[in-house]
């Protein structure tokens, strides 16, 4: 390990530390806790997206299926049957695992756009079998009754110790062969068939790990909201806030996601007295970002510096930077060495 | 189970007319435009808008809705797009993923979140056709989408407009060295689908009730019709519109009205599995 | 030296896709009313080269002057209409629209929609196969009535020059000879200056008044046929 990155290996225990004894200061009020708990739930959407879209090129627009069905266990384990919250929580998890195999079958077959659009419409077919079926009370939604209800540095915790395990999960996976593989089935499915990976298993492996952990955030966040409805549960809205999270940030790097969730978060609760307005505001930078920043701002940063603060050594283009990568197939495993 | 029939064939001209929009920009720009249902519903404000401040039939109010589409378009097309397409299909995608949410708030903001109709004199006049009754208006829709569609077809094939989007649709280095001006084309196809959009717009006001939120509904259609009738094939939409629209309709009939939607869904999930390239795919 | 004999100019161009160099300061010119032949093994750079001129691939360095003008970096369309076209490797025919539509499509520039009435009627002169099959798609046709198409396509828009890229590959010998003998035509009695990409050095030598060979992306030779035996041609091709 070179100096530089033991540096680094310092300055994020540190910060995780920190992230993890702060909460303790007299300072924190429930609404800080309740920012910090946004910005890590969002965060991990975010990240669950991108490990789809930005390494995989699997651009979903269904991240909605996953925090729907797993805000519903919780609701159905707590309510109808009176369970702990992580009985429902890793249950919802579960099941979306499970969906997210069967689904697979389907999907995969379908490319880009198409791809794109068929996760978006098996949300909307969800979202009107849980508005017709009288088990989750309809269209009426689901309160959550919890005995003892989690307060919000119970769940600020969770979250906390949930985008850690997302980030050690990406890093790993990115990392790994099968990351490799991923890195070059974005670029193109024959390159990476070529090199002998598993297209389908490391697609499917992508997509449960999405599945699971998009599950325990939606979970989680139904968790702290206390009510869930199908409308919202499968509402287009959970995947525009991972989109949002992803591009501002930058696609296709690891910390993005979190300068993107700071920013969605803050911008939604500053904006929140404005309902509506803050989504326009959110999809002109959105769209100024894609335009102007390709690489979104920790994208752009760490090309101008050089620098990558998590590093898993990209050497195909960006998602969204365009033009054939320059793949050096040749080198192999160098690929992970980081800079 | 006949007046199911009747109704399916006669929204099927307006599905048609919903999707023809998203089927050329699919096959002609290579864009998955995502605020295609926001564009529709947009159109139907618009109308809603003018038909208030003029009090011109919003049939009418198409004279001037239909060039304004054209120009959001164009603009959108030549300002965003075109400079991002070289970057790969994502980076559109997601732009017009972002405008379809802003048109949406926009609205919301404008209009606030109560339905809206735009007002016709036939509202609730209906027909007998054997022992089915019929909305006048379910005929109106269907006979002028089936007509725009027709006209785009026309166009497409008889001016030299209409054959260079095709150009350009098949072979786009072709079409450049033909003295074409591909940028410029993918301009003009965009707001000829707005424009259709902008039909459609108003023929789906004056048949539903529409809010801001009611955008991802048409997209859906739309993106059925694409599915079954294959990208950028402009008479594929007519006979994808029919099967989308039967299908509906049926399958509301046999299952009940709420299952009407999820059965559209379930077609092109099926179609988007089995033949993506849709029906008339060779 | 430039002259006002020479209808295109080619100077210094150099085009990169990345690391890679395609041309390497390559130098051409063709006089007005020639033929001249560009040949040179797969590779060598021949056809990014044309793409370059035509004005599909940017050039990194270089100059293009057609009829005098410089038109480095012009967009393809604007190229068109100034009386350069190409006619591309394989064809590439609109393969979803009929051969007439093929043709039509053609006279897209202002200039060509004139007499496009004419031009079609000389072009089907010129093929009276494609009269036959003027209703069929381009994309039922054969290989060699494909690249008629093309051909086709590109008179209509009254082109003074047209590049030609490999337009021999994949077609019957007799197809060939036919389609050499339209161009011989279209250059004699049409006036129009042509540019043929060749990889096959003796129909090359046979066919054109001009011989030029390329390798790793430059021009190496240059001349009259006269000038050039086949074994100087072929030293030059291989770069031996």
């Amino acid at each position: 390990m070179s100096k530089s990155s033991k540096i680094r290996v310092v300055v994020i225990l540190a910060v995780v530390i920190a992230l993890y004894v702060i909460p303790q200061s007299p300072l924190t009020t429930d609404n800080t806790m309740r920012i910090g708990l946004l910005i890590a739930l969002y965060c991990t959407l975010g990240l669950m997206w991108n490990l789809m879209a930005g390494y995989t090129g699997m651009v979903s627009l269904g991240q909605q299926i996953f925090i729907g069905i797993a805000g519903y266990n919780v609701a159905v384990f707590a309510t109808t049957f009176g369970l702990p919250f992580w009985a429902g929580m890793f249950c919802g998890a579960g099941i979306s695992v499970l969906l997210s195999v069967a689904l697979s079958f389907l999907l995969f077959r379908m490319k880009g756009m198409y791809f794109a659009i068929a996760t978006w419409i098996t949300s909307e077919a969800l979202k009107i079998i849980f508005t017709s079926w009288e088990f989750v009370n309809m269209g009426g939604g689901m309160t959550i009754k919890l005995r003892p209800y989690p307060d919000v540095f119970e769940l600020y915790y969770i979250s906390l110790t949930l985008v850690i395990g997302a980030f050690l999960v990406v890093f790993f996976v990115l990392n790994s062969r099968i990351g490799l593989g991923l890195k070059a089935m974005r670029d193109d499915d024959d390159a990476s068939a070529a090199m002998g990976v598993n297209i389908f298993r490391a697609k499917l492996l992508c997509f449960m790990i999405s599945g699971f952990v998009t599950g325990l955030c939606g979970a989680l966040f139904y968790i702290n909201q206390g009510s869930i409805f199908p409308g919202p549960g499968f509402g287009i809205s959970w995947t525009v806030a991972a989109v949002f999270i992803v591009i501002i940030g930058g696609i296709g790097t690891i910390t993005g996601p979190i300068v993107g969730a700071i920013i969605y978060v803050f911008l939604s609760e500053f904006l929140s007295q404005y309902q509506g307005y803050s989504m326009i505001i959110l999809g002109v930078i959105a769209i100024a970002v894609i335009l102007g920043l390709p690489y979104g701002i920790v994208g752009t940063i760490e090309r101008k510096f050089g620098f990558e603060v998590l590093s898993t050594r990209r050497t195909m283009k960006n998602l969204l930077s365009g033009g054939r990568a320059n793949v050096d197939y040749s080198r192999g495993r160098d690929l992970r060495v980081s800079k | 189970m006949a007046q199911a029939i009747i109704n399916g064939i006669l929204i099927g001209g307006l599905y048609a007319i919903i999707g023809v929009g998203m089927s050329i920009i699919f096959g002609i720009v290579k864009l998955t435009n995502l605020a295609h249902g926001e564009f529709v519903v947009l159109a139907a404000y618009f109308s809603l808008a003018i038909s208030a401040a003029t009090g011109l039939n919003p049939g009418l109010s198409l004279i001037l809705v239909g060039p304004i589409m054209f120009f959001i378009g164009f603009a959108i097309q030549n300002l965003i797009v075109n400079r991002l397409m070289p970057r790969g299909a994502e980076a559109p995608l997601l732009v017009m993923f972002g405008m379809s949410i802003i048109i949406q708030n926009v609205i919301l903001q404008v209009f606030s979140a109560d339905p809206q109709h735009l007002t016709n004199p036939l509202d609730t006049s209906n027909f007998a056709l054997g022992n089915a009754v019929v909305p006048t208006t379910f005929l109106i829709d269907c006979v002028i989408g089936v007509c725009v569609i027709l006209a785009l077809n026309v166009f497409m094939k008889h001016t030299y407009v209409g054959m260079a989007v095709r150009a350009v649709s098949d072979d786009t280095t072709a079409a450049k060295i033909m003295g074409i001006n591909v940028n410029l084309i993918y301009g003009v196809a965009m707001g000829i689908a707005m424009v259709t959009s902008a039909v459609a717009g108003v023929l789906v006001g004056q048949t539903y009730n529409f809010y801001p939120t009611t955008g991802s509904q048409y997209l859906i259609i739309s993106f059925g019709i694409v599915v079954i009738g294959g990208m950028g094939s402009i008479k594929g939409t007519l006979v994808a519109g029919l099967i989308f629209g039967l299908a509906q309709l049926l399958g509301g009939f046999l299952f009940g009205t709420t299952l009407q939607l999820l059965a559209g869904y379930i077609i092109i999930l099926i179609m988007l599995a089995v033949k993506p390239q849709g029906l008339f795919a060779k | 030296m430039r002259t006002n004999r020479d209808m295109l100019i080619v100077e210094g161009l150099r085009v990169n896709y990345g690391d890679f160099v395609a041309v390497d300061g390559a130098d051409f010119r063709v006089p007005q009313g020639a033929i001249v032949s560009l040949v040179g093994t797969n590779g060598a750079g021949k056809s990014t080269l044309i793409d370059c001129i035509s004005g599909i691939t940017k050039p990194a360095q270089g100059r293009v002057y057609f009829k005098g003008e410089n038109i480095t970096g012009k967009p393809a369309h604007e190229i068109v209409a100034m009386g350069l076209t190409l006619v591309p490797q394989g064809s590439r025919c609109f393969v979803r629209m009929t051969v007439e539509e093929n043709l039509i499509i053609g006279s897209y520039t202002k200039k060509a929609r004139a007499s496009r009435m004419e031009t079609l009627k000389y072009v089907y002169d010129l093929f009276p196969a494609l009269y036959e099959k003027r209703n069929d798609l381009s994309g039922a046709l054969s290989g060699g009535q494909r690249q008629m198409v093309a051909i086709g396509r590109a008179l209509m828009s009254k082109p003074e020059l047209i590049l030609f890229d490999e337009i021999s590959l994949g077609l019957a010998p007799t197809v060939i000879k036919d389609i050499y003998v339209r161009i011989r035509e279209i250059n004699r009695s049409g006036g129009v200056t042509v540019v043929l990409i060749e990889q096959d050095v003796k129909r090359s030598l046979r066919a054109s008044s001009r011989c030029d060979v390329m390798l790793k992306g430059r021009i190496v030779l240059s001349g009259s046929p006269g000038e050039l035996t086949e074994e100087k041609i072929k030293a030059a091709y291989f770069g031996i």
